[in-house]
């Protein structure tokens, strides 16, 4: 099992969910973060006065997926949260030992 | 699940689901396997309602199960969704029933199988979701389960019949567009290297749509349930049948595979469904171009009968597009008569005149408009009697020459082949019926492929990029484009026939269909020439410098004459970009106009005086070297091969010295330019080993596709490389400050501050873990002829990243200078051209022995 963890743009999470429903990926928990990579946060205008934001508002999506569907969750994001510009977000990908359904007890991928 | 409500219902799912599994194996029956699958979800169902909702009791009232969907149609593939309504008297139900819908949910889900479930009261059943389109058409195939069967036949038998009359029109038409936005979400083509099956242009869901939107036309005329069977035409229902048998086999066999509801036939399943005769058990083991030919042929029925059907139904859609439609209904005349966007017939026995039927082919070419079904009937029946006689008939190669020339020729062309007349007319064109080529590269059948390249230069009269305005013009200068046409229906026929060389199979062939046609001799011999030489330009502009005029001499000497170079411009343009949507790269369009232009101008002067050309090129040097008069100038040129100047302009020259002339400050100067379609890298510095193969991987890690390089040594051991390369993920157009990242970072890694194999390995080619879909056998070839200061190496071999900089690497530990590099890749197939020295001189014998095997150990 794998786990997949990925920080996208807020206007790009519903192509994204929309495109890993469609590879089979049921299961996600989504989290509204803010953050920054390279992107340095951007600059805003309050009351004629000029601040940085440094934190930028991005969706993180966090799905544990059996490894076979790795590849195509990770290609189903680049296609769906890409626009080729600085900011698009990050994909963090981590192996998982264990998932236990709370309500059966459940084990391994049959929790997923 | 209480075990004790009813047990061994896990065991009973595994055991008969492994049954179905077999029985599918053994049989290939995918229709079986689906309807067995939904009897024993049925069965499921029903014992988990009777365990949960009716436990030792009667039916309850005011509440039914139903199945919907495909488990309604009784056609449930092995991951498919379970779609359950539990229907409800009224809202005031829901309540009491509550807990027993999320109890067998819950049972069915932990059985693993996906239960899409919907609790609807009646009145709600009855309502058209604007938004929510699907649970409408879901109900559609909605089937009776448990429960209160009076509630059931309510819904189905007053509810339903009412929703549809009433709503017919908002049904058909968001049916019509959201068919649409699925077919623009596939590229509104069944063509694709890997198709999805389910969801893709004639895949199983436009069957589903051909049979839903006949059910609505059915229902409003009857109020009632038309007998499922007669839905579909009569004529046909024999080819849909055998599509939806072959799709779902096929479906089934992916689902079974996959063990969950993936519907793309990738390249390697493909493979494994050959092997195993899917969907063609009778035929046994198929090789997998010719599997995938079944399924084009299959998958094209069901696109044409969605397309009539949608079509069928324009009266559903805005009062706009019927005005639009009607207006072009004005364009009917004494034979046909045009409404919705189809022709007519407007006397029954027309069709059983060969001019006429022919005419009816003109006039789609003419006018863009599809047969209406009654027409293909009448053209498939007349077809019959006229199957002698047609290819006899008077002056048919003037008929078909002004079918060829009209705007919609490739519609037309297709129209003909789907009825049949094509190959009535010309035989030989059934060697390539749906004929694939199975190379992840060629995306179209090798029909359509020919279709799809007379599509192309017909669609250059619209043509707003200006590359392509340009070849327009020289369509427009084209004295008989009739023969280019007819030239690209062909040149390809000779893909379907058993011989070695596929140039020599479609010249066979149009030796047979010239005697037939009785075109004048001219005419035969420019069309024999456009085939026999169909390759040489694209060949040339992907494995020559085209800017050798040695290369631009033999291709120009070759073809003869200007007005055969446009025709061979055209056919060359139609033909590359007709093979897939990004075929036909913006550098390859860039270079086959540079290679027309050199050719044409070498064929146009050397009409006038033969002596001319050379002389010119002589005195370019010397040109610039006045116009550019700058200090330091002859020693910067000293050494440097003539190719350099005749390949700059001067003021890439001056730019070229100005950079030099810094060298003292900086020991390596970089340049970076923007050009119409592609980037200019030009990097000055004093020669130093390992330098082209290090400014190759340092552009690959980046994701930059290199196309080009040249490399120029002088006396003075400045080396200037100028690399070409296209921005893949448009890095530098969106985000313009990384190009100066882009060449510090370059300039690290020349210094050694950043570690070139650290950089590479970044750079994860996307699908770089997957095995690859196609596998090329590595071959290297030397040529000593084709240019007179270098020898060339062709190389083809399976692409990967950072093969560039793997050869590159090679050539220098051999000492080899490549002074000219050509990089191609076609799907996965990378073919490079490099032009060598040693020492300025061409390789020897011996070298290029030890170099071959040190590549072939490489690749």
């Amino acid at each position: 099992m794998t786990k997949i963890e990925a920080i996208v743009q807020p206007s790009k999470f519903e192509a994204v969910k929309e495109e890993l429903r469609e590879i089979g990926v049921d299961g996600m928990t989504v989290t509204d973060v803010r953050g920054h990579g390279r992107q340095k946060g951007h600059t805003e205008v309050y009351r004629g006065r000029e601040y940085t934001v440094d934190l930028v508002p991005k969706v993180k999506i966090e799905m544990v997926v059996p490894d076979n569907l790795v590849d195509k969750a990770v290609t189903a994001i680049l296609s769906s949260a890409k626009t080729g510009k600085i900011g698009d977000g990050k994909i963090f990908i981590s192996r998982i030992d264990e998932a236990v359904r709370i309500r059966n007890d459940e084990r391994g991928e049959a929790a997923l | 699940m209480s075990a004790a409500a009813v047990p061994n219902l896990r065991d009973l799912y595994l055991v008969e689901s492994g049954g179905i599994r077999e029985r599918f194996k053994q049989s290939g029956d995918g229709v079986a396997a689906v309807q067995e699958r939904a009897a024993l979800v049925e069965s499921i169902a029903l014992q988990l309602y009777a365990a949960f909702v009716a436990p030792g009791s009667g039916a309850p009232q005011h509440f039914s199960l139903a199945a919907l969907g495909g488990f309604g149609r009784k056609v449930l593939f092995p991951g498919s969704d379970v779609d359950l309504l539990f229907l409800l008297e009224d809202a005031g139900t829901e309540q009491q029933y509550k807990p027993v819908i999320a109890n067998i949910c819950r049972e069915m889900w932990d059985l693993r199988l996906r239960v899409s479930p919907t609790t609807r009261s009646l009145a709600e059943c009855g309502r058209l979701y604007r938004d929510n389109l699907e649970f409408n058409m879901s109900l559609l195939d909605c089937r009776y389960l448990a429960g209160d069967a009076r509630l059931f036949a309510r819904l189905h038998d007053e509810v339903l019949p009412q929703l549809v009359v009433r709503e017919r029109q908002p049904l058909v038409q968001n049916l019509a567009e959201l068919t649409a936005a699925r077919h623009a979400k596939y590229g509104q083509t069944i063509f694709h290297l890997e198709p999805n099956i389910k969801e893709g242009p004639g895949g199983l869901r436009d069957y589903n749509v051909a049979c839903w939107l006949a059910l609505i036309s059915a229902m409003e005329k009857r109020h009632t349930w038309p007998p499922a069977e007669q839905l579909l035409a009569q004529e046909l229902r024999d080819d849909c049948r055998h599509a939806f048998e072959f799709l779902c086999a096929v479906r089934c066999f992916l689902h079974q595979r996959q063990g969950r509801d993936d519907n793309l036939l990738s390249y390697e399943l493909q493979a494994e469904a050959a092997a195993e005769g899917i969907g063609a058990k009778a035929q046994g083991a198929l090789d997998p171009a010719e599997w995938m030919r079944l399924y084009f042929r299959h998958a094209r029925v069901v696109d044409r009968v969605t397309a009539q059907s949608i079509d069928g139904a324009a009266g559903a859609r805005s009062s706009l597009y019927r005005s639009f439609q009607d207006w072009r209904s004005r364009l009917s005349n004494a034979d046909f008569q045009v409404s919705h966007g189809c022709i007519l017939l407007r006397q029954a026995t027309a069709m059983e005149d060969a001019s006429t039927v022919l005419s009816l082919f003109e006039f789609v070419a003419r006018h863009g408009f599809k047969l209406s079904r009654d027409a293909e009937r009448r053209v498939a029946r007349a077809l019959l009697l006229l199957r002698q006689c047609l290819p006899g008939v008077p002056g048919l190669w003037d008929r078909l020459r002004v079918i060829l020339t009209l705007r919609y020729a490739a519609d037309a062309l297709r129209a003909m082949h789907h009825s049949g007349l094509l190959t009535v007319l010309l035989p030989e064109f059934h060697a390539i019926d749906a004929l694939v080529i199975r190379d992840y590269y060629h995306r179209y059948t090798v029909d359509e492929h020919s279709f799809i390249a007379i599509e192309n230069l017909h669609r250059l009269s619209d043509a707003e990029d200006p590359w392509e305005k340009r070849i327009g013009e020289i369509l427009a200068e084209t004295e008989r484009p009739e023969l280019l046409f007819f030239a690209l229906l062909v040149h390809d026929i000779g893909k379907g026939l058993p011989v070695a060389n596929h140039i020599t199979g479609s010249l066979q062939a149009l030796d047979k269909i010239l005697v037939r046609l009785g075109m004048d001799a001219e005419a035969e011999d420019s069309i024999r020439f456009l085939v026999s030489s169909h390759l040489e330009m694209s060949m040339t502009l992907s494995r020559r410098d085209i800017f050798d005029p040695e290369t631009v001499r033999v291709l120009a000497e070759r073809i003869g004459t200007p007005e055969r170079l446009k025709m061979l411009c055209l056919l060359t343009y139609a033909d590359i970009k007709s093979v897939n949507p990004e075929a036909l790269t913006p550098w390859k369009a860039e270079m086959l106009w540079q290679l027309y232009a050199a050719s044409i101008n070498h064929l146009n002067r050397s009409l006038d005086d033969e002596r001319l050309h050379p002389r010119e090129m002589e005195s370019e040097a010397t040109r610039l070297l006045h116009q550019t008069a700058l200090e330091g100038l002859p020693a910067f040129l000293e050494g440097f091969p003539r190719r350099y100047v005749l390949t700059h302009s001067p003021a890439e020259v001056a730019e070229h010295l100005r950079m030099a002339m810094a060298l003292a400050d900086d020991p390596v100067q970089v340049s970076l330019q923007k050009r119409s379609q592609f980037y200019g890298l030009t990097l000055i510095t004093p020669d130093r080993p390992m330098l082209f193969a290090t400014i190759a991987g340092t552009l690959a890690a980046w994701g930059m596709n290199i196309v080009k390089a040249d490399a120029f040594c002088n006396r003075a051991g400045t080396v200037l490389d100028v690399f070409y390369f296209t921005d893949l993920f448009r890095t530098f157009d969106l985000n313009p400050t990384e190009i100066e990242r882009f060449k510090n970072n370059l300039l690290a890694v020349l210094s050694g501050e950043v570690s070139l194999a650290a950089l590479m390995a970044g750079r994860a080619k996307s699908g770089g873990t997957r095995p690859a879909k196609v596998t090329v056998s590595p071959q290297l070839t030397f040529d000593d002829e084709s240019s007179s200061h270098s020898t060339l190496l062709e190389l083809v071999a399976q692409d990967r990243p950072g093969l560039l900089y793997s050869v590159s690497s090679k050539l220098a530990k051999h000492g080899c200078n490549i002074e000219v590099a050509l990089i191609d890749t076609e799907g996965q197939k990378a073919i490079d051209v490099f032009y060598l020295t040693v020492g300025g001189a061409k390789l020897d014998a011996a070298r290029q022995k030890a170099l071959a095997e040190a590549l072939l150990e490489d690749i």
